[in-house]
């Protein structure tokens, strides 16, 4: 979950110009999410499920800006960023395949799907397309046993799976021009 | 008498009293048009402490995995001294097998919002966290319209409760987590909200007394707080006429159970059923039998952290007294996956250690190694690379971790204990027949 080693002391923080952290998104922030909690450091779940909605990352140069907008240290906002397996702080493909591996998968052909997603985009689980279009992840159990084997292909759930259904998912997603990134 | 008609699942079809094809999500004008939210009413004709009261009376227990008495942990709460009090809702759900509480926020979300409005009206509790797993992309926008729904009715607000009708006023708020399975954990998930890493706290404190923001907490399973509704409409007899007595002479196990079956049966779902139905029952009659027509061969209990029920344990009864007599932790969460005959134990422990080696948070040692150690040493014996002593170290290892033998914080690694310890005693010949012979030195040395 959270032990993989970063050389936190010579990173260099690739920075832009334009702020992740939107006036506007500030301001829909403070209004909407932090009367919610006690205290600042409560809004920032919800905070980093936009940004990784928004870019499919999280981006250093935001952690910094979120840090500073909630009161928080850098340190802060990345110990709670690289503990949580949804957000990722480097780039992903526009396509996150998630395989579920959990045993009510495994017992009803989870290894299967792997493979055939395998073979299709030439990528072990945890790497990306050279293109940038597709990554494939395996993950712990997605909440849907009953209908096993189950992918999550971004935020859409795909039940009682077989090879062929999930080929002809990713071949829809390949067609499918996704919107760029940005804020929402 | 035994569960008759559906109680959880009143509005939600589900075999044997209705056709699952035929469910879709219950908005708030149909949850108030079939008789929604006249529990809230009744309860806020009541006094609050009569309603903890009832709960505890109906012996209502958690059903998020520990069975713990429901009225019980809210009598924890210390008295109001005018300070914020909180209640947060394990939505987590991140348990491999488990799948019931998905069910009712995926289709009957205000029968689980009625229950918070209750418990918070009953404890004193001004602001709720419904804690809903990342994964559940499309669960929690389900769950985020009931909450606007409800809002809009002036069930929640500023106002106070039920429109006014009580000027106890309750605020509720999704927060969904990012893919965690510790903040199922009740402090892991205290900090989630807190917006830190989910570590679990030392207890004590117990939440009740300090828990979000160092405030008094209630931390309850969705099942849980959905049952609470019926209970105080339909009152503590009618309750503690289903499920089951003890049968060691502890607590009983009274009222329906969503009970969520995979793996290789006929037909997997979640049933509503009585506690104490007896495994074979529920695979038969509800499941319609294993699938292809092969025998069983074991399921796990309820959710992987509680071990394995083995294949002379078919007949277990399924209520919270499984632990003391099958050899396995506990009910947990009461939702069995079931293998046939072809399933290959030793990959089945190596999945479930691999899994409890990617969730450990890290903060003990224990655990945090012997996770890493124990599926290592499972995938040795998978590839047939492993001898007797690595079978040996695995269950040393096993049994060395967890609450129960004191080295960890919290229970996850008791998980790992059970579940990696019951599948070894319970399957060995088949752990021992992939092992490599070991030579073993006699005492006499070859260049003597």
């Amino acid at each position: 979950m959270a032990w993989i080693a970063k050389p936190s002391g010579t990173a260099k923080i690739e920075r832009r110009d334009e702020p992740y952290l939107t006036a506007s998104m500030r301001e829909r922030f403070e209004r909407e999410l932090l009367p919610r909690y006690e205290t600042r450091q409560g809004a920032l779940l919800p905070i980093l499920h936009e940004i990784q909605h928004a870019w499919g990352h999280i981006p250093h140069q935001a952690m910094l800006e979120i840090a500073a907008f909630l009161g928080l240290r850098p340190a802060d906002v990345l110990d709670t960023v690289t503990f949580y397996e949804e957000f990722t702080t480097r780039p992903r493909g526009e396509c996150v395949i998630g395989v579920c591996q959990s045993i009510a998968c495994e017992v009803c052909g989870h290894q299967e799907l792997l493979d055939r997603i395998r073979q299709k985009l030439g990528i072990e689980p945890g790497e990306t397309t050279d293109d940038g279009k597709f990554t494939l992840i395996t993950m712990e159990c997605l909440g849907s046993c009953d209908t096993a084997p189950v992918a999550l292909v971004n935020e859409t759930l795909h039940e009682g799976l077989t090879a062929e259904r999930l080929e002809q998912i990713v071949d829809e997603a390949a067609r499918s021009e996704r919107a760029p990134h940005g804020p929402c | 008498m035994p569960v008759t008609e559906p109680v959880l699942t009143r509005r939600i079809p589900t075999h044997p009293w209705g056709d699952p094809a035929k469910r879709r999500t219950i908005s708030y004008d149909d949850f108030v048009a079939t008789g929604g939210y006249k529990a809230l009413e009744k309860a806020l004709a009541t006094e609050p402490a009569k309603i903890v009261e009832m709960v505890k009376e109906s012996q209502l227990r958690g059903r998020g995995g520990a069975g713990f008495p429901c009225g019980l942990k809210w009598t924890f709460l210390p008295p109001p001294d005018g300070g914020r009090r909180y209640l947060a809702v394990n939505c987590d759900e991140a348990e491999p097998g488990t799948f019931k509480d998905r069910l009712l926020v995926d289709f009957d979300p205000h029968l689980v919002l009625e229950g918070i409005a209750i418990a918070c009206y009953a404890c004193r509790l001004d602001t709720a966290y419904f804690f809903i797993r990342g994964e559940y992309h499309h669960q929690a926008k389900v769950f985020q319209r009931a909450i606007d729904e409800a809002y809009a009715a002036g069930i929640f607000g500023p106002g106070g409760l039920l429109k006014g009708r009580s000027d106890f006023a309750v605020d509720i708020h999704l927060h969904r987590g990012a893919g965690a399975y510790i903040c199922g954990e009740e402090t892991g998930l205290l900090e989630a909200v807190e917006g830190k890493r989910g570590w679990p706290r030392i207890k004590p404190p117990f939440p009740a007394v300090k828990g979000l923001f160092g405030r008094p907490t209630i931390v309850n399973n969705v099942e849980t707080l959905a049952a609470v509704g019926p209970i105080v409409e339909r009152g503590v007899t009618w309750w503690t006429g289903m499920g089951c007595e003890s049968r060691v002479g502890g607590a009983p196990s009274y009222g329906p159970k969503l009970m969520g079956v995979s793996g290789h049966v006929a037909r997997p779902g979640v049933y509503e059923v009585d506690l104490g139905i007896p495994l074979r029952r529920l695979v038969e009659e509800h499941c319609l039998g294993m699938r292809r027509g092969r025998r069983f061969k074991g399921a796990i209990a309820g959710g992987v952290s509680m071990g394995i029920l083995g294949p002379d344990q078919f007949d277990a009864p399924m209520d919270f007294d499984i632990g003391r007599t099958h050899d396995v932790m506990g009910l947990g969460t009461a939702c069995p996956t079931v293998f046939d005959e072809e399933t290959d134990m030793v990959a089945v422990a190596r999945n479930i250690a691999r899994f409890f080696k990617n969730e450990s948070c890290g903060q003990c040692t224990p655990c945090r190694e012997g996770a890493g150690w124990l599926f290592k040493l499972l995938c040795r014996i998978e590839r047939g690379e492993a001898t007797s002593r690595d079978l040996d170290m695995a269950i040393e290892i096993a049994g060395s971790m967890g609450i129960i033998p004191g080295t960890t914080i919290c229970g996850l690694a008791d998980g790992n204990n059970w579940a990696v310890r019951t599948i070894i005693n319970k399957y060995r010949p088949e752990f021992e027949a992939r092992l490599k012979p070991r030579f073993v030195s006699i005492g006499v040395p070859v260049r003597a």
